[in-house]
């Protein structure tokens, strides 16, 4: 029988200004080579729990614990951190602030210098954990070179190279675009299936987690609700739901089938599973989906020509041609999405809407005028730009003075600027709020904020830059449902995001980039359906696209799905009534 | 509402031999050395007595007291002012006083705030060194070159006024005012210390300088009026600076520096 690396008994945990306890009667044992998965809604306390493996909960902390945690036989209130982080390798969720040396090599020998390895034995760990993370070759690059998921995987290995028992990781995808994510993945599932390492990851990332994790742990308000099987955990929907954690579409649509009479035996929660599942249910029952592939019920009509691209080129400072005949119109009144892999040139393109960049040559009108011609600040009183980090556009004291700032500096009347601010801050649900710090607020309500700042300028069109990057599955709804709210009070919206899934219920059209020119520009059923195109800039459509696709390879037919509900309706007794 | 007491036998937590210095974690120390390192590029008042310019870096040095207390914080501003004397020369002055006047201040600072029950006299220490200080710095300037002594009375305005400060209650009242809710008190607090603890080391660093230049009465004269205005400039930025980052300290909730007051 495998040792167990972690042995968890009875912990409950404070932190020092708490008013109650964020981890409450964890009891967890997890086996040597075991990948386990930790999910929950934020503020679950997953975090809390990962840094209280390598001591740093509470040695570092403070506050009240209770319990006991032993990793590798090694209780973690007896030994110190230093001890603790030979055995215990931590990899958070933003790269960016884990990466401190001036080349790759030095990067990794950082902690083996602070943990006294002999020099030798760097040199001789360096070209070992570069190759388990695939980033051989790479010694000398400085790490700002890197892309998203080379420089996380960078991170694990410099975790790894001090050989610890277990490697932590925090949500080490959630600001990765999907490639980068699934390098990530990959590379853990082949650490810990080539090389026996034990796993511990939290993650968002469902279809993911099903797929790799051998065991899955949910968490919620600090306590483990559940430790079972993905299979078992990801086909339990009402408790995934209950906890605001975001479900499989495999086994989402499974499910969604299942409430309407049709006999499910087990949901399948992977991919191939579910192709499968569905390729017997298709035999057995008869479909009737009725959706063409040119439906445009979803789609609101075209207003006046509102930002107009045409033959557009933007090349950086440094030589890098970030776009290439780019032409584009958007309409007032739309709901677009732009998507592609990062430095597809997306953010590039929305910078030059609010004279942010200039067009190197090619032309770029807004309202008909010249972009040229305007200023920022005029751009900026009709486009409201909600930036990818909500925290770098937060610098006020209070919510408040944060949402009011721009107003002021517009010199709006008093009167106006208070009834302004009121208004904008309670359509965000923020008004109680109002004399917080925003950075002690979640981060989900922090994005709130800026959107709230950038509302209360009454912009005609609202850019919203990676809205859900960081977010869980209930933040990012939130943020999406706010974008349709606005968009059905007549603004145009312009999303910028890597979640595809997320998208069907929101956006109308689809603008796919790739290498800083434009793939394909159609409506969401069409775009979503080219998964070619979507492939070719490293983007995966949904699953519930992909089982439509298995229903119309079965049909000989074209069912233009995007949805779990639209696949569950195929099957339903109206037969695609959608 | 009664909590309901976790199964798990409660656990004496402390931390075991973990990168920090007298309570304040390494990571902060390095972070406000870096700042103070940084403000030293920052050049804010032309210097009569001994060339270059003050760095703006001086504001701030009672605020890491109050952060890290009265070691760490000396520690911190330490050792981003001697980083800063190389970096920027042009506000360096005299290298070791300007690494000395860093030090005292912090330390006074967080002397000032002590949470330590075993450093609750400290505050006498302090007051000894300075009296000493003030004893070179004016004791020379009367008897040896002979300043008339209005001129130096008005041009110690700030040293003397400082320590009385330090000596009375204001002391304590300071600290209160720094860790109150309320982020007006909070910026006249750190407006007060800043004042009283760079006094202090002010007092500590003529000493030396004096010594070493022996300005002749006509530059006491001007200084009389000049060394206040620069006083409330520190003061300024200290307030300004301080409020933000004892704001921000409070809102993300990062661990509190033992010896921290705010």
């Amino acid at each position: 029988m495998r040792e167990n690396i972690v042995e968890i008994e009875n912990v409950s945990y404070s932190y020092p200004r708490s008013p109650g306890m964020v981890l409450s009667e964890i009891s967890l044992e997890i086996k040597k080579g075991e990948f386990f998965g930790l999910i929950g809604p934020t503020g679950a306390g997953k975090t809390t729990f990962c840094c209280a493996l390598n001591g740093i909960v509470p040695q570092f902390y403070g506050g009240r614990f209770f319990g006991k945690i032993a990793i590798a036989g090694l209780d973690t209130l007896d030994h110190p951190i230093s001890i603790l982080a030979k055995h215990v390798g931590q990899v958070y969720e933003d790269p960016e602030t884990q990466l401190i040396a001036t080349s790759v090599e030095n990067e990794i020998a950082f902690a083996l210098e602070n943990l006294k390895v002999p020099r030798e034995e760097i040199m001789r760990r360096i070209p070992r954990v570069l190759e388990a993370v695939r980033l051989d070759g790479m010694e000398k690059k400085h790490p700002a070179e890197l892309s998203g998921g080379q420089k996380q995987r960078l991170a694990i290995a410099a975790a790894l190279a001090a050989q610890p028992d277990l490697l932590v990781l925090d949500e080490p995808t959630s600001q990765l675009d999907p490639i980068g994510a699934q390098e990530v993945f990959s590379t853990v599932y082949k650490l810990n299936k080539e090389l026996g390492m034990t796993i511990l990851m939290s993650s968002h990332a469902a279809e993911e987690m099903a797929e790799y994790a051998d065991r899955i742990g949910l968490l919620s308000y600090g306590k483990m609700l559940l430790v079972d099987t993905p299979d078992r955990v990801y086909s339990d929907i009402p408790l995934l739901l209950e906890n605001s954690l975001r479900v499989p579409q495999v086994a989402s649509t499974f499910y969604s089938i299942q409430k309407k009479g049709v006999p499910i035996s087990k949901i399948p929660v992977k991919l191939e599973e579910g192709k499968q599942a569905i390729r017997e249910l298709v035999q057995k029952n008869d479909t009737a989906c009725t959706l063409k592939i040119d439906d445009t019920s979803n789609v609101s009509k075209k207003g006046e020509l509102l930002i107009h691209v045409k033959d557009l080129e933007h090349v950086y400072p440094d030589g890098t041609k970030a776009l290439h005949g780019v032409s584009l119109d958007i309409h007032t009144g739309e709901y677009v999405l732009i998507v592609g892999q990062n430095g597809a040139g997306k953010t590039t393109l929305v910078r030059h809407f609010l004279n942010l960049l200039k067009p190197t040559s090619g032309v770029l009108n807004i309202n008909g005028v010249d972009s040229k011609k305007l200023t920022v600040s005029e751009l900026a009183s009709h486009i409201g730009y909600i930036a990818q980090n909500p925290d770098n556009q937060i610098f006020n004291m209070t919510v408040w003075d944060e949402v009011s700032f721009a107003l002021k500096n517009l010199k709006f009347s008093k009167e106006e600027i208070l009834n302004r601010t009121e208004e904008s801050l309670n359509s965000m649900g923020l008004l109680e709020f109002k004399d917080r710090h925003p950075l002690a607020l979640p981060k989900g309500d922090r994005a709130r904020v800026v959107i709230a700042a950038i509302l209360a300028m009454y912009p005609d069109t609202i850019i919203f830059d990676e809205p859900t990057t960081g977010q869980d599955y209930k933040g990012s709804q939130y943020i999406l449902d706010i974008s349709r709210k606005l968009h059905k009070m007549g603004k145009t919206v312009i999303v910028i995001t890597h979640h595809l899934y997320l998208m069907p219920d929101y956006a109308e059209r689809v603008v796919v980039m790739g290498k800083g020119s434009i793939l394909l520009d159609a409506p969401i059923r069409q775009a979503y359906l080219d998964t070619e195109k979507l492939n070719s800039t490293f983007l995966s459509p949904p699953q519930a696209v992909l089982l439509g696709k298995e229903i119309s390879r079965i049909k000989d037919q074209e069912f233009p799905l995007l949805t779990p509900i639209e696949v569950a309706d195929c099957f339903s007794k109206n037969g695609g009534a959608i | 509402m009664e909590e309901i007491k976790p199964r798990g036998q409660e656990r004496e937590v402390k931390n075991i031999g973990g990168a920090s210095i007298d309570g304040a974690p390494i990571a902060y120390i390095v972070v406000l050395a870096a700042v103070v390192t940084a403000l030293a590029f920052i050049p804010f008042s032309v210097v009569m007595a001994s060339g270059g310019s003050f760095p703006m870096n001086q504001g701030i040095f009672g605020l890491i007291g109050w952060v890290l207390g009265p070691i760490a914080g000396a520690v911190s501003s330490g050792i981003g002012a001697l980083i800063g004397v190389f970096v920027a020369p042009h506000t360096a002055g005299v290298w070791f006083v300007t690494v000395i006047g860093a030090i005292v201040t912090s330390f006074a600072a967080g002397v000032m705030g002590t949470q330590n029950s075993k450093r609750k006299a400290w505050w006498i220490g302090v007051v000894v060194v300075t009296l000493i200080a003030f004893g070179i710095y004016v004791g020379r300037a009367i008897l040896v070159n002979g300043i008339r002594l209005q001129w130096a009375v008005l041009a110690t305005f700030v040293n003397w006024s400082s320590l009385l400060l330090f000596i009375l209650p204001t002391r304590n009242l300071v600290v209160k005012w720094i860790g109150s809710k309320n982020l007006v008190f909070v910026a006249i607090g750190l407006a007060l210390g800043t004042w009283i603890s760079f006094g202090i080391a002010h007092t500590v660093q003529n000493a030396f300088t004096y010594t070493m230049f022996n300005w002749p009465e006509e530059v006491w004269v001007m200084l009389s009026s000049i060394i206040p205005i620069e006083f409330l400039s520190r003061c300024a930025i200290g307030a300004v600076i301080g409020t933000g980052v004892i704001a921000g300290l409070r809102a993300i909730g990062l661990v509190k520096p033992s010896e921290g007051v705010y």
